[in-house]
């Protein structure tokens, strides 16, 4: 396995006045083909760390290496261009575009990359047929369910094959049922391509079913499980008393 | 065309949103339309009116010479001229006319009269009794209201043209005019073979007029006709005070007209403005998915454009519907002096429909600037969260 992403001495501070430290010093590599579960209270820079892996945002200071390339300091559009062919993105909310069907909106991450319309649908119905809404792909957001969407948001963050898929908090609003189906769907897409899945949730139950799990409190990781078969096994850099 | 595509369907499907735009724009582009039909129509029926007595171009003897001596080869000159749309020679002399115990000076022209109708439309217009072209043949007359007043004559009754140095001669009334111009209403018109006559100069005249299919041409026609010698002007240096009243009036009827489509843009600038409001969420899932900053700034800038753009045709083609049915209506209105009412006239220039829907375009797509600028300053972690 390889590196997918490499993160060094990586630090955000907020706020001019009253600084708050919302990741602090954090070190971090991931494998090419990890699925990675980030887990921690509220505030505690889960959601900042998946901004910076998703380019979304920029750190203060420290690196961020993606594919051995060093983004932290990259232009607006080349981390556009970086988010549109490495990265999908699965939020708590579905975040569709609602005038747009559901077909359509599985394209749109290729028609942004400049992909020719036709090819581009066919990929997206290939894709919906295979979260099971191969009958849905003209309906629009507001005539699916809230899993049914969420479905579409999976479809649509894998169109543009991208290297590593981040889901903030992805089964967050759904019920139980519809969390296990979203998740299964991504293990098997991790497993027929490889794909790299960083996930944050606060549902524990889903993060032991992931390779590795990373607890973050006050923006620095303090606890790290690795999987070994149907356990995990803790590293040295717990500190559990936290 | 991805800007092309999320334009299109927000358009398509905000569609109170696209009404209101659309129609805040092509109200504006519709009344500006026919404003300027009306003024289109005033400004043709001012010319009508003004050059319904003055000639486009005036020809007058060489410097020093009373009398345009080879006349024939200067109207088959002027004729050969492109645009050329009449030529009428005049032979001008005081007669002094009387009739029983009146006497009057009066101003006689002799004219062709074919001509002259084509330059003054005197013949058709402007003719009470009689014909103006009876005068062709021999000795006749044609006077102004205003002269058989006068001099109390009647239609076909012998008055006598007399002046020191002149051939006296009787001439019968054979038409009576009314211009509603006091100088002309006092005038005599007889052939130009009889004024000849009658003054005994030979076969000259005083001065030639000429009518031109296009009266902004007429600066070049004079100066072809000034190149042979002769003092020829153009109506554009006679009266220039006429074009620099149009001038002002085509200014500030513009001016207005330019600011009533500026308050409609202010209408496409709030629906544009209202757009990113309520799309915040989606601009920064568009971030997220790829879209740069410039593609973003697009999408805004191509749906504000259309929206002027729909706005300008749907504008023009109902400003040209109102105009036509206006213009239909033949509505006139009346004025003290003139011998018949007026009819006021909506004349689409189809270059304002060109003109007016491309400036709808332009100052949407200004309107849109701001908005399409916030769009894509939105800090994607920001615009998620909502």
């Amino acid at each position: 396995m390889s590196k997918i992403i490499e993160i060094k001495k990586l630090r955000k501070v907020y706020g001019d006045g009253v600084e708050l430290v919302a990741l602090d010093d954090v070190d971090l590599t991931i494998e090419e083909g990890e699925v990675l579960s980030i887990v921690g209270p509220s505030g505690s820079g889960k959601s900042t760390l998946l901004n910076m892996i998703g380019l979304l945002d920029t750190p203060s200071n420290g690196e961020i290496w993606l594919k051995g390339q060093n983004i932290s300091k990259a232009s607006s559009k080349e981390r556009a261009r970086l988010r549109n062919k490495e990265l999908g993105f699965i939020f708590q909310y579905h975040h569709l575009l609602p005038e747009f069907s559901a077909v359509e909106n599985v394209m749109m991450p290729l028609l942004i990359a400049g992909v020719e319309k036709k090819e581009a649908r066919h990929r997206a119905i290939t894709l919906l047929e295979e979260v099971g809404l191969g009958d849905q792909l003209n309906n629009k957001p507001n005539q699916l369910s809230g899993g049914q969407n969420q479905r579409v948001a999976v479809a649509r963050a894998l169109a543009g094959h991208p290297s590593i898929v981040i889901g903030d908090e992805p089964t967050g609003n759904l019920d139980s049922k519809s969390s296990d189906m979203i998740y299964e769907l991504l293990r098997k897409l991790n497993r027929e391509m490889n794909q790299t899945f960083i996930l944050v949730t606060h549902d524990m139950d889903m993060a032991e079913k992931t390779d590795r799990i990373l607890r973050l409190v006050d923006g620095k990781i303090v606890c790290e499980m690795l999987r070994d078969g149907d356990k995990f096994v803790t590293r040295d850099l717990c500190k559990l008393d936290k | 065309m991805l800007e092309l595509f999320v334009a299109m369907k927000h358009i398509r499907t905000r569609k109170r949103q696209t009404v209101l735009a659309v129609g805040a724009v092509g109200l504006a582009v519709a009344i500006i339309i026919v404003f300027r039909s009306l003024m289109n129509g005033s400004f043709e029926t001012f010319f009508d009116i003004f050059f319904e007595l003055a000639p486009h171009v005036l020809v007058l003897p060489k410097e020093g010479e009373e009398y345009i001596y080879l006349y024939k080869t200067l109207i088959e000159f002027i004729w050969a001229i492109p645009g050329v749309a009449a030529v009428s020679p005049a032979l001008s002399t005081t007669a002094t006319l009387s009739f029983e115990d009146n006497v009057e000076n009066v101003d006689m022209t002799g004219v062709v009269p074919a001509e002259l109708n084509k330059v003054t439309s005197i013949g058709d217009k402007y003719m009470i009794e009689g014909d103006l072209y009876a005068i062709q043949s021999g000795r006749r007359v044609a006077l102004g209201d205003k002269m058989i007043e006068k001099l109390e004559v009647q239609m076909g009754e012998d008055v006598v043209a007399s002046f020191p140095d002149a051939n006296t001669m009787n001439l019968v009334v054979a038409g009576v005019f009314r211009t509603g111009v006091e100088e002309w209403d006092q005038a005599a018109f007889v052939s130009l073979e009889t004024a000849q006559e009658f003054l005994g100069d030979g076969d000259v005249i005083t001065y030639i007029n000429i009518q031109i299919e296009d009266p902004y041409q007429a600066d070049e026609v004079a100066a072809e006709i000034s190149a042979l010698g002769y003092d020829a002007e153009s109506w554009r240096t006679m009266f220039p005070q006429f074009e620099e009243s149009l001038a002002f009036e085509t200014f500030s009827n513009n001016l207005i007209l330019v600011l009533v489509l500026l308050i409609a843009s202010f209408g496409i600038a709030n629906v544009m403005n209202m757009l990113v409001l309520e799309k915040t969420r989606e601009v920064g899932m568009l971030m997220a998915m790829g879209t740069n900053q410039s593609q973003i700034r697009r999408i805004f800038l191509i749906e504000s454009g259309i929206l002027g753009l729909a706005g300008g045709i749907f504008g023009t083609a109902f400003g040209y519907l109102v105009s036509a049915y206006f213009n239909s209506l033949q509505y006139t209105v009346n004025a003290p002096t003139a011998p018949q009412p007026i009819v006021i006239k909506f004349l689409v220039d189809p270059f304002d429909l060109i003109a007016f829907s491309l400036l709808a375009l332009i100052l949407s797509m200004i309107a849109g600037v701001y908005p399409a600028h916030k769009a894509s300053k939105l800090d994607p972690v920001v615009a998620l969260r909502g």
